[in-house]
C-alpha cells in the first residue's frame, strides 16, 4: 500500500511539473462546466423538462455520473485503453510482468491523472446544484446510499476501463467501441433512461448495466416514480452491477495477462 | 538537400495550384486507406447522433411538438445528424500535425518549399476533408435518413449554397486550427492550447446546439467570433433557414472569415518564422 503510495506521488510530482499545462487544463475544464452547464439551463429555460424531468432532477444525473466518471478516470488511469494500448506498444508492459512487483499494483500505480480534478470539481459543482435546485429531502438511508452509489459507479467504469485494456492484448490499438460505452455511456446516463428507445434502455439495464448505477438510483434519491414499472428493488442493485462488472473486468484481465505472457510476446 | 530547395524559385501559380492538388489527393488517399479506423468512428459518430435525436425528440416533446426559434423537430434532428456528420471532416476537434512538425523540427524543411507554407497545409487538408466526408459524413447522414425523417435542402440553389457554404466551413476551420497550432512555436504545451481552443469551438460554433435556442447575449456574442461560421452558417443554409439577401451575406461573412484568418495567419507565422531562425533552427 505504502509502495502504491509512493508511486502515485511520483506521478502526481512529475504532473505538476508542467504547471502551466496543468493550470490551462484545469481552467479549461472550469471553463467547460460554466458553458456546457450554461447551455444545459438555456435549453431548459425553454424548454421547460425532458421526459418530465426538470433541471435540477438532470443534474443530478449530470453530477454523479461525471463525478464517478473523473474519479475512475483518476484512478484507474493505467487501465485507459488508449493509455494501455501505448504501454504494450512500446514493450512497456512486457518490462511491468518482469518486476517483482505485483501487476495490478504497477497498473494502478503507473498514472494518477491530477487534472481530473478539474472534473471531479465540476461533477460535485453540479451535483451540488441539483441537492439545491430539487430540495432534495435527505433521509439516513439516502446518506448511506448515495456513497455506495458513487463507489459502485467508479468500480463500473473502471471495469469498462479494464475489460477495454484487456482486449488490447488480442487487438494491441484500443477498440473505438469502447468509447462508445465509457464516453457515450457518460452522456446517455446524464439524462432519464426513459427518453430513449426500448432496446436502448434493455441494453444499459441488463447487458452494460449502467442504469442501474445511475437512473435507478436517482428514482430513489429524487423520490420518482418509475415510469417502466420495473420491481421496486431496482434502485438499489447498484454495488451488484458496479463490483459485478469489476469483479468480471478482472476476470477477464487476469485471463488475458496469462495468454499474453504464455504466447511468450 | 535543403540548399538545393533554397537556391529554387518559388513556383509559378500553375504549377503552385498542381502541387496543391498533388498534396490534396495524397491526403485524400491516406485518409482512404484509415478505413477501420475511420468505420470505428463512424459508429462512435452515429451512437452520440442517436442520443442527441432522442434528447431533442424528448425536448421538442415537452412543448408539445411545435417549431422552436424556427425550428422543428425534424429540422433539430437533422441539425444534429449534419453537426455528428461533419465533425470529422470538419475537424473541429484539433488537428495535431502541424504542432507536431514544428515540436520535431520538421517545420523547417518544410519552410523552405517552394510553397506557401499555409497552403502547403490547407491543400492537405482539404484533401483529408474530403476523404472523411466520404467515409464519414455521407455514411452518417445516410444511417440517419434511413433511422429518422429528415429535412433536405428546399431547392437546387440551396444545395449549391450549401455545398459552398461547406467548402468555406472547412477553409475557416482550417485557418483557425492553423493560427492555434503556430502557438507550438512559442509554447511548450500547445496541445494543451489546441485541447482548450477546440473547446471554444465546440461551444461557439453551434455544434451542441443550434445557436438561435441560446440566450441572446449569447447569440451577440458569437456574432463576432468566427466559430459559427464554422458550423452554423452551412448548417441554416441546407435547413433553408436562410434566404435571400440574409443567404448571401451569411456566404459573405464566412468568406470575411477565410480571409481574416489568412491574413493573421501569416502575420503570427512570420513572427513564428523569425523566432525561429533566431534560435538557429
Amino acid at each position: 500500500m505504502r509502495l502504491y503510495y509512493r508511486l502515485i506521488s511520483i506521478s502526481m510530482r512529475s504532473q505538476m511539473q508542467y504547471r502551466f499545462a496543468f493550470v490551462v487544463d484545469v481552467l479549461s475544464v472550469l471553463f467547460i462546466t460554466a458553458i456546457e452547464f450554461g447551455t444545459l439551463a438555456a435549453v431548459f429555460a425553454r424548454f421547460g423538462h425532458i421526459g418530465g424531468w426538470t433541471l435540477g432532477e438532470v443534474a443530478f444525473l449530470y453530477g454523479l455520473v461525471e463525478t464517478a466518471f473523473a474519479t475512475m478516470d483518476m484512478i484507474f488511469s493505467g487501465f485507459d485503453p488508449d493509455y494501455f494500448s501505448s504501454l504494450i506498444q512500446r514493450g512497456q508492459f512486457d518490462q511491468m510482468l518482469i518486476r517483482p512487483v505485483s501487476l495490478p499494483l504497477q497498473m494502478f500505480g503507473q498514472v494518477f491523472m491530477l487534472r481530473r480534478l478539474g472534473r471531479i470539481a465540476q461533477g460535485v459543482f453540479i451535483f451540488g446544484l441539483s441537492v439545491w435546485l430539487t430540495s432534495l429531502e435527505w433521509t439516513p438511508g439516502k446518506a448511506l446510499y448515495l456513497p455506495v452509489v458513487f463507489v459502485s459507479t467508479v468500480a463500473f467504469f473502471g471495469g469498462l476501463f479494464v475489460i477495454g485494456a484487456t482486449i488490447c492484448f488480442w487487438t494491441v490499438q484500443s477498440l473505438e467501441a469502447i468509447n462508445i460505452f465509457t464516453y457515450g455511456g457518460t452522456t446517455m446516463l446524464a439524462y432519464p433512461l426513459h427518453i430513449y428507445g426500448v432496446w436502448m434502455q434493455r441494453f444499459f439495464t441488463f447487458v452494460v448495466p449502467g442504469a442501474l448505477l445511475i437512473y435507478y438510483p436517482a428514482l430513489y434519491f429524487l423520490g420518482k416514480p418509475d415510469p417502466l414499472g420495473l420491481p421496486l428493488f431496482m434502485p438499489f442493485l447498484a454495488p451488484l452491477a458496479g463490483f459485478g462488472v469489476l469483479a468480471i473486468a478482472f476476470a477477464f484481465w487476469s485471463f488475458g495477462v496469462r495468454k499474453y505472457t504464455s504466447t511468450g510476446t | 538537400m535543403v540548399t538545393d530547395a533554397r537556391q529554387s524559385l518559388p513556383f509559378s501559380p500553375l504549377a503552385a495550384w498542381r502541387a496543391y492538388a498533388e498534396l490534396a489527393r495524397k491526403a485524400f488517399q491516406r485518409q482512404l486507406a484509415y478505413r477501420a479506423a475511420n468505420l470505428a468512428g463512424l459508429a462512435t459518430n452515429a451512437f452520440f447522433g442517436a442520443l442527441r435525436a432522442y434528447v431533442l425528440i424528448a425536448l421538442f416533446d415537452a412543448r408539445g411538438g411545435e417549431n422552436v426559434a424556427g425550428y422543428s423537430v425534424r429540422d433539430a434532428v437533422t441539425y444534429t445528424g449534419l453537426t455528428q456528420a461533419l465533425i470529422a471532416c470538419i475537424a473541429l476537434w484539433g488537428w495535431w500535425d502541424l504542432i507536431r512538425s514544428i515540436r520535431s523540427g520538421e517545420v523547417a524543411v518544410d519552410l523552405l518549399k517552394p510553397l506557401n507554407y499555409f497552403g502547403y497545409w490547407c491543400a492537405q487538408d482539404v484533401g483529408r476533408a474530403a476523404a472523411q466526408l466520404l467515409l464519414r459524413g455521407l455514411p452518417m447522414m445516410a444511417l440517419y435518413a434511413l433511422v429518422y425523417p429528415i429535412t433536405l435542402p428546399p431547392t437546387r440553389w440551396h444545395w449549391l449554397a450549401f455545398g459552398l457554404s461547406l467548402g468555406l466551413a472547412l477553409l475557416i476551420s482550417f485557418g483557425w486550427r492553423f493560427v492555434i497550432g503556430l502557438s507550438a512555436f512559442w509554447v511548450q504545451d500547445a496541445t494543451g492550447i489546441g485541447r482548450a481552443s477546440f473547446t471554444l469551438t465546440t461551444f461557439f460554433s453551434g455544434f451542441l446546439m443550434p445557436l438561435s435556442l441560446m440566450p441572446d447575449w449569447f447569440q451577440a456574442v458569437c456574432r463576432y467570433l468566427p466559430f459559427p461560421a464554422m458550423i452554423t452558417t452551412p448548417l441554416e443554409i441546407y435547413l433553408g433557414l436562410r434566404a435571400g439577401v440574409d443567404l448571401l451575406t451569411a456566404l459573405g461573412v464566412q468568406a470575411f472569415w477565410v480571409v481574416a484568418l489568412y491574413a493573421l495567419a501569416q502575420l503570427i507565422l512570420s513572427a513564428g518564422v523569425k523566432k525561429l531562425i533566431i534560435q538557429g533552427g
